[in-house]
Order: C-alpha cells, then structure tokens, then sequence
C-alpha cells in the first residue's frame, strides 16, 4: 500500500484521536500513536486526563511510568485487539487504525489553506502568531501549499499561552529547506533556547532518552536542530512528512527478523531521512560494541548493517553524514523481495514494544567524536 | 419530538449548530446555525472563525441588515436541506445529516468525573462553579455545560460558562437559591455590565433604560465567577414542554402591540419560552391589508401568550407586572379546536426585515 501522511491526525469511529507515525502502511490500516482514549472504555491510572470534545480522555503517554503503561496496553490489546497490527513482515506489533474505523481525517493541509483565508483582525492572538509563523517559513521558499498546522493548532482546542504551535512540512526537500533557513533566519519574534535554558532543560527532563548524554552531549545536540523553537513566545515545533513518491521504503518490500539489541558505532553516509518518521542514518564503518555471544554466533559477518531507523522524534537529526554516531537499537535482519538487492542489517530505535520492556531505557542514538 | 436545547450538532457537511427549541418537527432538529464553513457560502459582514481546521462565519443575526438578508438567502440556495418547509423561517437539520451530537449532560458527566488537578484554569473555574451550583439541591444530572465549553474550543481569556439546567422547575430552584446564596468567587453584574451588554444589542430605542435595568438586576442568570462571565438557560423536560410541534394550526394576522398584566411567568426561563398574559392586545399597526380578525377590527384581541425565541427576553417579566411586546400575532387553532391568539418575539424572519428594531418584550413601570 498505503502512503498516508505521518503527523496527520484520526478521529476514530471508537472515539480515540490518533496520529498517523509513518508515511508508509500496511493494506488496510494506518500506523498511528493512540493520542487520546475514552477515559470510559479503559481506566488509564498514571497517564494523564483530558476534559476535550465533551469526553472525558486518556492521553496515551508512551512514558508513563513503565508498570502503569504496560497494564493500560494490556488492556488496551483486551478491549481494542482491532488497534494492534501484529506484523507478520516485522514479527512485531504496530498500534493502528484499520480504515473502516477511520472516522474523520484532519488534514493539516487544508486546515491550513483554510486559516489563511480568515481575515486577520478574525484571528485571536494565538492563530496570528500562528500566520506570522507560516509566513517567516515561506521565506525559505518553501510555499504555504507545501505546510500544514496539526494537533490544538488545528483542531481549534489550543490554549494561548500553553498550546504549542504544530507545523507539518510537506516534503523531505522542503523540510531541509526550512530546517537550513531557520539556522540563520531572524524575527523579532523567533528564538532559540540558549545554551543555559538546554542545560536547564536538560537537568528538569531527564528521560531515559537523554540519559545517554552528558548535559554538554545534550546542549550541543539539540542547539543545532531547528525543529523547535518559540516564537512570540509560544513553542513551535515543524514535522516533516515524506511525499508518496519519497518514501525510503514500500511496505512490503523487505521482511524485518529481529534479533536483538546491540549498541554500535558507526559512520554516518547519509541523512537525508533522518527528519522524518521512521527516520534513517545510513552508515558504514559499524564497530559492534556490547555484541552478546549468542548474537555473535547468529550474525553473518558477510551481511552489512546499513541503516539505522528511528520512530522516535528526539532521535531525528542526530548526526550528518561524514559524522559518527553511538547507537543502541534492535537489530535486524533485512530481507529485500527482490532478490537482485542483498540483505543487510539495520538498528530500529523506537518501535512501540520498546516502550513496554527494558529498550526503552537502553536505546538511542547519538553524535560521538569519530 | 423532544430534543433538548442548547445541545450542539455537529452536520456531516460540517456546520456547528445550536439546539434551538425543545420540541421538534419529527425527521428534524430546529437549530440556530452558529457557525458555518465558507466553502458554499461567505459574508465579510459576519465575523469569521477558525474552528476545526475550518475558515467559518460566525452567524449573528444582528449583522448589517442588507447583507444578512443576501446571506440567508445564499443558505437557502446552498443548503436547502436545512430549511424547514413552514410559513416561517426555521433552520432544521436532518437527522441523517447529523454528524455528532454534543450534549450538555453527558460533556458535564464527563468534566466533573475528571480529576481536578488533569483540568487546565477555565475547567477547574467550571468544574468550581457547578459544584457550587449543586449545592442548590438541583441535582448533577440535571445540569449540563454548553457551547465552547462543551466543544473544547474556549479561550480561557474571553471564554464565557454556558451552564444548561434541565427542567423548568429545576431551574427556578436554583435561581430562587441564588437569590441569597454567596460564594468568594461570584460576583453579580452590575449597573454598568448590563448597561454594556443593552448598548451592544442598540436597544434604547425601546426600551427605558430604567425598565430594562429593573427587569436586568434582579436576574440571577448571569453573573462572574472567578471573574468569567457565566450564563445559566433551561432546558424542557420532555414531560414539560408547553406545545408539542404539529398540534397547532397557526395564521399569522401581522404585526402587534400588546399590553397587559403577566399572570404565568413559569415559561419564561426557557427558548421558545413565553408569559401567560391576561389582556387584550391592541394593533397599533398591522403588516395586513384587511385587518379584521374574527370580525373584529384588528383591536382588542384577547392574546393569551407573549411568546419569545430570544434568549434576552427571559424573565424580564414576573406574575402581576405589567409587560408590552411587539411582535408577530398568531391566531392559534389547537387540534381540539380551541382559537387562542398569541405574539411572537423574535422568529428568525424578523432579524431580516424592519421586526428586528420594532419587536420586543419590556417591563412597564
């Protein structure tokens, strides 16, 4: 199948808003991440109530504390088997929406196109902040029919002052675009964290995603991506979406075997996926480092490890190419279709049963010193 | 059929739409639209809104006359659907053009069931508020949130509580409590408040100012909460309701004037909601030709009801006062054959022609 846009949420016909987490799908379904739960269907102790579209909901947190997610999934898998997607190509499970359950599809696009069009003086402080964000991104170059508004942004049910504003990019090309343009652009209204507030945040967020990092790792890491900003004050945060004809892989076309997780090191050749979702770093040069002996024996030292994937979003745009990165991740084994392209093996940082075991504490991916 | 008021219907093409009466045609909901999406139809002199991803006029029928006119007129040649076949204007939406229903009782049900700490300032103001509203003996499942509130669009800043009360009796309970209740975060309109709120509707012109403060003050519909404006309605009762949709034959005989004393003000909490009136009306003008009604000239017909579907008509009025009102006089056929005459206030046809300056419903000192 299937392109579907990823960051584009899905209300439900069960009542769940979700969002779609990839741009490629199986037949039949789209992968999405559960955002919003009827707090009515399963009891969500340790996430977190929302009061919205007169409902009262769970928001699924993927880090919650550990014990309290794997029971509500647990659940979850109970009451909504329809939700999981159990993969036979991935010998894995994805959360989806199969598409006789789609109810509505928010198109950021249009919700977009249709702010545009209201007049300004109609537009509380929140969506003119919003249009005059839009409008310092067009001057990448990149025009309004490329960008999207997702999430309260769109939906209608955000809190000036609170709410972040949510920009999809359309476009992998595009996304680079705006992500160059924004390292040098200037706006009375755009800033970036300074060093000390990364560190501060650093400090006040500890996630087992950065506890990979040392607090200088960190800062330096996140200065130099420009997917999140603020701007008059009010975060922003720009995903970016790949195109049908983009997409670096076709569902269906390659069969995942896992086989465990292994910390590497290696080259990065390529990143020009790597602001997406899934994203990827293509490397060389990969130096095992903790390779159990079990692992060992299962691995064909002809076969090379090409890729390494990312699902979550603080692993996008990582490292560029000519850069070397540390990573822990499952390992697979990539088996092409066609037979005329060879296997390879590659690291998935990401994948939501990661969430649910010992991965979540034990994967990322970062920048080191060659 | 009975339907409550001030529940929200969403329609599969995408209009939001206010509940507008408690009793409806069958295969229909009467509705005020409230917000409309400008892909068919547009109006500069309506404001605009961006709601749920959609570019959208808000609907208010008090926007420049000329252009209301052409705008509702565009609606009736896109949305067809939408208008009730009936001598009068009625917006009416087909079930089977319903996309979701919001209802008032369940969004409430659902907040108050939310642990306090997960609700942002203007839910925890909401949630304050109702808890303390249910100290009036009126019973949770009673009540019921509406509006912004209801849909999650609000802004904490400017957001008004759109409070629903279910039952006529329910809510004279409740304002009967409020009379004397007092809590540190409420705080009544003033004077000046309402003075604001009357000079926005341009309503000098008939009313006395002192009379509308009057009728104003002493409601206790509408006050602050923490500072946030907060408006209380009622709903019917299913076993409440006055006049079941299809039991009357009505001929409308024009525009009148009537006075007289109030001697049932019971109804007047809700939309369409009316004062029982001892009196005779008197037409002052009368939009027909040949004004003889039952052989009568045109004066002194004996109106029954004041019959209002502007939400700032109710109580205005109490039993023993005496009330005037404009608007259009109905002769009432019921389906035992009794005749009653009644004035209407504020049927959606009057925003578009000269009814909406001259109808109202006033207190007389």
């Amino acid at each position: 199948m299937a392109h579907f846009y990823e960051s584009t949420l899905i209300d439900t016909v069960d009542g769940f808003q979700c969002k779609s987490y990839a741009s490629e799908h199986p037949p039949g379904y789209v992968i999405v991440k559960p955002k919003y739960i009827p707090a009515n269907a399963i009891k969500g102790d340790g996430l977190k109530y929302r009061f919205l579209f007169e409902q009262c909901l769970i928001r699924f947190n993927q880090f919650a504390k550990k014990a309290e997610l794997q029971k509500y999934v647990e659940q979850f898998r109970k009451t909504f088997p329809d939700y999981i997607y159990d993969c036979p190509i991935h010998k894995n499970w994805f959360y989806v929406v199969p598409r006789n359950k789609i109810k509505t599809i928010h198109d950021p696009k249009n919700g977009l196109q249709e702010l545009l069009k209201v007049p300004l003086r109609d537009c509380d402080p929140y969506l003119v902040l919003v249009r005059e964000l839009v409008e310092l991104l067009t001057k990448s170059g990149v025009s309004t029919s490329h960008l999207g508004i997702t999430h309260s942004t769109l939906l209608g049910n955000y809190t000036f002052g609170k709410s972040d504003i949510d920009i999809v990019i359309y476009g992998k090309v595009n996304g680079w675009k705006i992500l160059d343009f924004l390292k040098t652009a200037t706006h009375e209204k755009l800033r970036w964290k300074t060093d000390e507030e990364w560190a501060t945040y650093y400090q006040e967020h500890k996630t087992s995603e950065s506890s990979h990092f040392t607090e200088k790792e960190y800062v330096s890491q996140m200065q130099r991506k420009k997917y999140e900003g603020t701007f008059g004050g009010t975060v922003f945060t720009l995903f970016t979406t790949e195109e049908p004809e983009e997409t670096w892989f076709k569902w269906g076309e390659e069969t995942y075997e896992p086989l465990g997780v292994v910390t590497i090191k290696a080259k990065v050749v390529e990143h020009y996926s790597s602001h997406v979702r899934p994203g990827f770093y293509g490397v060389d040069h990969v130096e095992f480092l903790d390779l159990e002996t079990a692992l060992k024996n299962k691995l064909n030292h002809s076969i090379k490890l090409k890729k390494v994937v990312t699902y979550s979003i603080p692993f996008v745009q990582q490292a560029l190419a000519g850069e070397h990165i540390k990573a822990c991740g499952l390992l697979e084994l990539v088996t092409p279709k066609d037979t005329k392209h060879e296997p390879y093996y590659r690291i998935v940082v990401g994948y939501f049963d990661a969430y649910l075991g010992n991965r979540r504490e034990q994967e990322y991916i970062k920048m080191v010193e060659a | 059929m009975h339907f409550y008021e001030s529940s929200i219907i969403t329609t599969k093409d995408g209009l939001h739409c206010q509940v507008y009466a408690n009793e409806h045609p069958v295969n229909s909901i009467l509705v005020k639209p409230k917000y409309i999406p400008t892909d068919k139809i547009e109006s500069s002199a309506l404001q605009y809104r961006f709601i749920a991803g959609r570019k959208m006029n808000r609907l208010n029928l008090w926007a420049d006359k000329e252009a209301l006119k052409n705008y509702i007129e565009d609606f009736k040649q896109k949305y067809p659907h939408y208008i009730l076949p009936h001598n009068k204007l009625f917006f009416s939406i087909p079930i089977d053009q319903i996309e979701r229903v919001y209802f008032p009782r369940t969004g409430l049900k659902e907040l108050m069931a939310m642990p306090v700490v997960a609700l942002d300032e203007h839910l925890k103001n909401v949630h304050s508020f109702v808890s303390f509203l249910a100290q009036s003996g009126v019973k949770a499942s009673d009540l019921g949130i509406t509006y912004s509130t209801l849909m999650g669009h609000y802004n904490s800043q400017v957001s008004d509580i759109n409070i629903v009360v279910y039952g006529k009796q329910n809510f004279w309970n409740l304002m009967k409590y409020l009379e004397t209740a007092q809590h540190s975060s409420l705080r009544w309109k003033t004077e000046s408040d309402w003075l604001e709120y009357y000079t926005k509707r341009n309503r000098f012109a008939v009313f006395g100012k002192d009379s509308f403060l009057k009728s104003s003050m002493r409601k206790k519909s509408e006050g602050y909460f923490n500072n946030t404006l907060f408006v209380i309605f009622a709903a019917e009762k299913e076993e409440e309701v006055h006049t079941k949709w299809g039991t009357e034959k009505v001929e409308d005989c024009g525009v009148a004037t009537v006075e007289g004393t109030v001697i049932d003000d019971f109804h007047s909490v809700v939309r369409p909601g009316y004062y029982g009136v001892d009196t005779r009306a008197h037409t002052k003008e009368n939009t027909k030709e040949n004004n003889s009604i039952d052989g009568n000239d045109g004066k002194d017909i004996p109106v029954s009801s004041i019959v209002f579907y502007s939400r700032d008509y109710c109580m205005l009025v109490q039993k023993g006062e005496k009330i005037q009102a404009c608007g259009n006089l109905e002769r009432v056929t019921t389906t035992d054959g009794r005749v009653h005459y009644r004035v209407v206030v504020g049927y959606f046809d009057s925003y578009l022609d000269d009814r909406r300056e001259k109808e109202f419903v006033r207190l007389v000192e």
